[in-house]
């Protein structure tokens, strides 16, 4: 076990409220330095969170995550089609192309005047 | 009412059974069957003939083309069920169609199997499509198909002629007939000594018939031979387009010996096919169209 598992274990415990104070001193410490740590514990704050509202809690909020601006979607729905555009170039490439013509229409046909 | 609707009715299975059974023998006397196509395509606002073939046979004759141009090809079985006042063409097509290229650089084609059917009149010409009515990128080619009644005397041969003028074009067009009759030239042979030539005119699934095979030494042989049409293709291309139908097989026995009866296979007016037999006989078979009646 490494040691952002013992801290993510931890970070548990803190949310149920079984640490003890030196304990939570020492996890804040950690937290303040440990982006991921301090990710992980949002979570199971979040988590906690989301159970309690679903058990009926009135006071229980999920905490708000940021949100991409609009500029941003942009560029990311932008890079989305022309990654399509891409991904559809090779897989022509890969597996060919299909038939330019419907099937019906490239059979053979007996025509009486 | 019902009684005319009946009679009617009766009328039609009996006409129709007539025409089946008639189809099925080809058998109708002194009547050959002529399909004539011509190969046309689209050039420079114009209209010419690439190609052109005839074929002629027994009134159960079949027409098997081959057509490839561009990037596509066309094999097709031809055959005619004919009617006092006109005929239903019939066409089992394959088609195969090259749509594009493989991740390895290789052509991959796209295969097709399909019927298709026009009633038209003795003499009139029909129009077909091989590669249908889209023009991917190829030009225009189309046939002009014409069948016909003419008179014969008997013969039951089919003949063939093909022209191609353009050489880009690939078109062949082979008579299919299965023959009713064969003629089985036979010879003995056993060492350096050979019999004299046998000719009989054979019916497949027809009654043995004894043959005797001298050699100049006194010493006869004498073989039981029975004429039969060889087992149908698999079911596939070759079934589909009839390939094999000029083909028959020859049983032969020695009704002297014990030795089991040997069969020898082979297509009508090809090459001889030899057949060991027991004792160190070895027989020679050649297959051929009978002359006319």
């Amino acid at each position: 076990m490494d040691e952002h598992a013992e801290w993510r274990a931890r970070i548990g415990a803190a949310a149920d409220g079984e640490l003890s104070l030196p304990e939570q001193a020492a996890l804040a410490r950690h937290v303040a330095g440990c982006a991921a740590c301090a990710g992980a514990w949002a979570s199971a704050l979040e988590v906690r969170a989301a159970m309690a509202r679903s058990a009926g809690a009135p006071g229980a909020r999920t905490v708000p995550r940021r949100r991409l601006g609009r500029s941003a979607r942009r560029i990311v729905v932008v890079l989305l089609i022309v990654g399509g555009v891409i991904a559809g170039w090779l897989a022509r490439d890969w597996w060919g192309v299909a038939a330019d013509v419907p099937v019906e229409d490239g059979r053979a046909a007996i025509v009486v005047p | 009412m019902g009684v005319r609707r009946s009679s009617f009715r009766n009328a039609l299975t009996l006409s129709l059974g007539l025409a089946l059974a008639g189809r099925a023998s080809g058998q109708e006397p002194g009547v050959r069957l002529t399909y004539r196509l011509r190969v046309m395509a689209a050039h420079a606002g114009d209209t010419i003939e690439i190609a052109h073939a005839e074929v002629a046979g027994p009134l159960d004759t079949d027409l098997r083309l081959h057509l490839a141009a561009d990037s596509a090809e066309v094999d097709a079985l031809l055959s005619v069920l004919p009617e006092p006042d006109s005929l239903t063409l019939d066409g089992q097509f394959l088609s195969r169609r090259n749509v594009g290229r493989s991740r390895h650089g290789l052509p991959v084609w796209t295969e097709d199997q399909y019927q298709r059917a026009a009633r038209m009149g003795w003499g009139r010409a029909v129009r077909v499509l091989p590669f249908g009515r889209a023009r991917s990128g190829g030009r225009a080619l189309w046939l002009l198909a014409t069948v016909d009644r003419t008179a014969g005397v008997g013969a039951t041969r089919p003949t063939e002629t093909v022209e191609v003028v353009e050489p880009d074009v690939v078109f062949t067009a082979e008579a299919v007939a299965r023959p009713r009759r064969a003629t089985v030239t036979l010879t003995l042979e056993r060492g350096d000594t050979v019999s004299a030539p046998r000719v009989a005119d054979l019916v497949p699934d027809g009654p043995p018939r004894a043959i005797d095979f001298s050699r100049g030494t006194g010493a006869a042989t004498m073989l039981q031979v029975a004429l039969a049409y060889p087992e149908p293709p698999p079911p596939g291309r070759d079934r589909v387009l009839a390939r094999g139908a000029d083909e028959v097989c020859l049983r032969v026995n020695d009704p002297a010996g014990q030795a089991p009866a040997r069969v020898i296979c082979g297509r009508l007016n090809n090459v001889a096919r030899g057949v060991p037999l027991a004792g160190g006989d070895t027989l020679f078979v050649t297959f051929a169209w009978p002359g006319a009646r």
